[in-house]
């Protein structure tokens, strides 16, 4: 069994940067480069689906597969470790200044491309990022074009008799849906998703892996199918918001004394807490 | 212009936001021929004369069996047979878990991309602009699409409903699809859904919690400080899939909406699925990270720990 999960580099959000200025890069420093949170999600369902089926092969089956390929980020270099570290088997890093990603319907042919030099998989695993113009669709644009049946916003998978129960977030509740064993998934960020420490074996493997960086061109790949001057989606604008009402955000004190300091702020502003 | 909007059915009614955008685009493109897309086991007439006295003037209609569920396949075959029909210029969904599942898909059939999420819909000069916030609504991106047909999904809870339409009979044209045995390569099962045994609509305070509430027992305090206050308790999606509360105290694009006058956040990020179900005058959060969404949008805020300070905010109050 050959599992892909395509994950991204983001900011951490632990990094103050406000507004607009977070999109620059020349603002970032390495360190606060980290795998996309929702990405350890989709790992961690590689994860799972590969424990399963080393666990059940029969011994001379060679071990099921997890590759992380990673476009998205600053340094994708430095995520694909991580990934290792967490498990999976071996990792991709595709880099190319002429790769445009914030369309996804870019993103979704340059995804398709890596697809089609890896060759053989599976399963694909992906997520959504709350940050980039491109999170939400790619997983559809991706599963329409490989043809791929697929599940976005799994929650939960059972493996069944040729592929898999998935239930995924629904409005109202979760909904239930079985995919063959080919298929597509995009992660959320529930229970059964949260994802695995790095173990000191993983951490030893990644040290130790051989990363390889494709090119556009390795991927047969041109500028004008998958760079800025082939974007369908162009941004116009990126403005910061401003947001006219004040907050006041207690950051400092012992804690009765922040409950004191809310209170009385509260009052002084005729807030009124209950009845 | 033509505009075709996707007419999505959840529970047996128009989904809310299809109206939302009706009203929105009714403000923005006046004269503008807008038409609806209604997918459908069968097409109850009530939908088709709500959806008229929300300004459309012509429903498409597909009646199969095939469709008695959203799945992909159908659902793309079918939108892609209206698109064909009427070529609109604009396509919209709302941004629920189907349309975000839909658009991007119709965009590819037209070697286009989608806008996501959007908040605002504008006109340029010959350009229409769509409007995203990003980075946890800190900044707002605005795109346009190049191409003779645009895709692009709205953000829910994002447009007003217009509480008195009053619109005519739209004229209803009937389209045949035929669908194969690779069109149901998944299958649907079952929904399952989440019981919704108290409103939380009326409520003027909600005491709701997240994953930083860190276990079941643990929301006894939100509980106990909900009473006192004559409010009620809420959760995040996060917290109801871990089984710590029951599911119908969720709040989101997935839960209940909720308007409260008071909405007090204790270890909630701020995720926007979350917040688009959340319209408080009033919003205090407690969360131990500084850099929290969540503070983005709160009025007042603590930086610590829920545990620490939940239960000195009772004591105070009591
Ligand atoms: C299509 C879709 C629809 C969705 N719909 C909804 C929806 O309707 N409603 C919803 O809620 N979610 C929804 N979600 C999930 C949503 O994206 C987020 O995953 C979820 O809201 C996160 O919940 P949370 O804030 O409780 O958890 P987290 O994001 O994990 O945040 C926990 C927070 O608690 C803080 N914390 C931890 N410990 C403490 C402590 N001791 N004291 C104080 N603070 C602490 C942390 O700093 C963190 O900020 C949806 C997701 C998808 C994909």
């Amino acid at each position: 069994m050959k599992i892909i999960v395509f994950i991204d580099q983001i900011v951490s959000t632990q990094v103050k940067l406000q507004g607009v200025d977070f999109f620059d890069p020349s603002k970032v420093d390495d360190v606060d480069l980290v795998i996309n949170p929702t990405s350890k999600n989709a790992i961690e369902g590689a994860l799972k689906l590969k424990n399963t089926f080393d666990a059940e092969k029969e011994e001379e089956e060679e071990g099921a597969k997890v590759t992380a390929v990673c476009v998205r980020g600053l340094k994708p270099i430095k995520a694909l470790r991580e990934a290792i570290a967490m498990g999976c088997t071996d990792a991709i890093e595709i880099a190319d200044d002429t790769l445009y990603t914030e369309d996804p319907l870019l993103l979704a042919k340059i995804y398709v491309g890596a697809l089609e030099k890896i060759g053989d998989f599976d399963l694909v695993f992906l997520s959504a990022e709350e940050q980039s113009s491109s999170s939400y669709a790619v997983g559809a644009m991706l599963a329409e074009k490989l043809g791929l049946p697929s599940v976005l916003y799994a929650e939960e998978i059972e493996n069944i008799d040729g592929g898999f129960r998935v239930g995924h977030v629904l409005e109202g509740g979760r909904k239930i849906v079985e995919v063959p064993q080919k298929a597509l998934i995009s992660t959320s960020d529930s229970q059964y998703f949260t994802p695995r420490y790095t173990s000191m074996k993983g951490i030893l493997n990644a040290k130790r892996a051989v990363i390889p960086t494709w090119t556009a061109t390795d991927l047969g790949l041109s500028a004008n199918v998958v760079g800025k001057e082939a974007a369908s989606l162009q941004q116009v604008s990126l403005t910061n918001i401003v947001i006219e009402k004040e907050s006041y955000i207690i950051t400092e004190g012992e804690p009765e004394e922040m409950v004191d300091n809310l209170l009385s702020k509260l009052k002084e502003d005729e807030v009124k807490l209950g009845a | 212009m033509k505009i075709l909007v996707f007419g999505q059915i959840r529970d047996n009614a128009i989904e809310e936001n299809v109206l939302g955008i009706l009203n929105k685009l009714s403000e923005v493109f006046a004269d503008s021929e807008i038409s609806l897309a209604l997918l459908a086991n069968q097409i109850n007439n009530d939908w088709v004369e709500e959806l008229g006295k929300h300004g459309a003037k012509k429903v498409y209609t597909v009646e199969a069996s095939e469709l008695e569920n959203y799945l992909s396949y159908p659902y793309v075959k079918s939108m892609l047979e209206i698109i064909e029909k009427t070529e609109p210029s604009l396509v919209l969904a709302a941004g629920t878990v189907f349309g975000e599942d839909l658009i991007p898909r119709l965009a590819v059939h037209h070697g286009i991309s989608c806008a996501q999420r959007i908040v605002d819909i504008s006109l340029d000069i010959d350009n229409i602009l769509f409007h995203t916030p990003v980075r946890d609504d800190q900044a707002m991106r605005v795109t346009k699409l190049v191409g003779a047909i645009k895709f692009a999904t709205t953000r829910t809870g994002a447009f007003f409903i217009n509480e008195n339409p009053s619109g005519k009979s739209p004229e209803v044209e009937k389209v045949e699809v035929t669908f194969e045995a690779e069109d149901m390569l998944v299958k649907h099962i079952e929904i399952k859904k989440a019981e919704r045994t108290v409103n939380l609509k009326d409520a003027k305070l909600i005491v709701a919690g997240g994953r930083g509430v860190g276990g079941k027992d643990n929301f006894q305090i939100l509980k106990d400080l909900a009473t006192l206050l004559n409010g009620e308790i809420g959760a995040t999606r996060a917290c109801t899939d871990l089984h710590w509360i029951e599911e119908t105290y969720e709040i989101g694009q997935t839960g209940q909406s909720v308007s409260p006058d008071i909405y007090i956040a204790a270890g909630i990020s701020g995720a926007p699925q979350h917040l688009s179900g959340v319209k408080a005058k009033t919003l205090i959060s407690i969360n131990k990270d500084e850099g929290a969404p969540i503070f983005n949008y709160s009025d007042y805020g603590i930086v610590g720990d829920l545990h620490e300070i939940l239960p000195i905010l009772k004591k105070k109050l009591e």
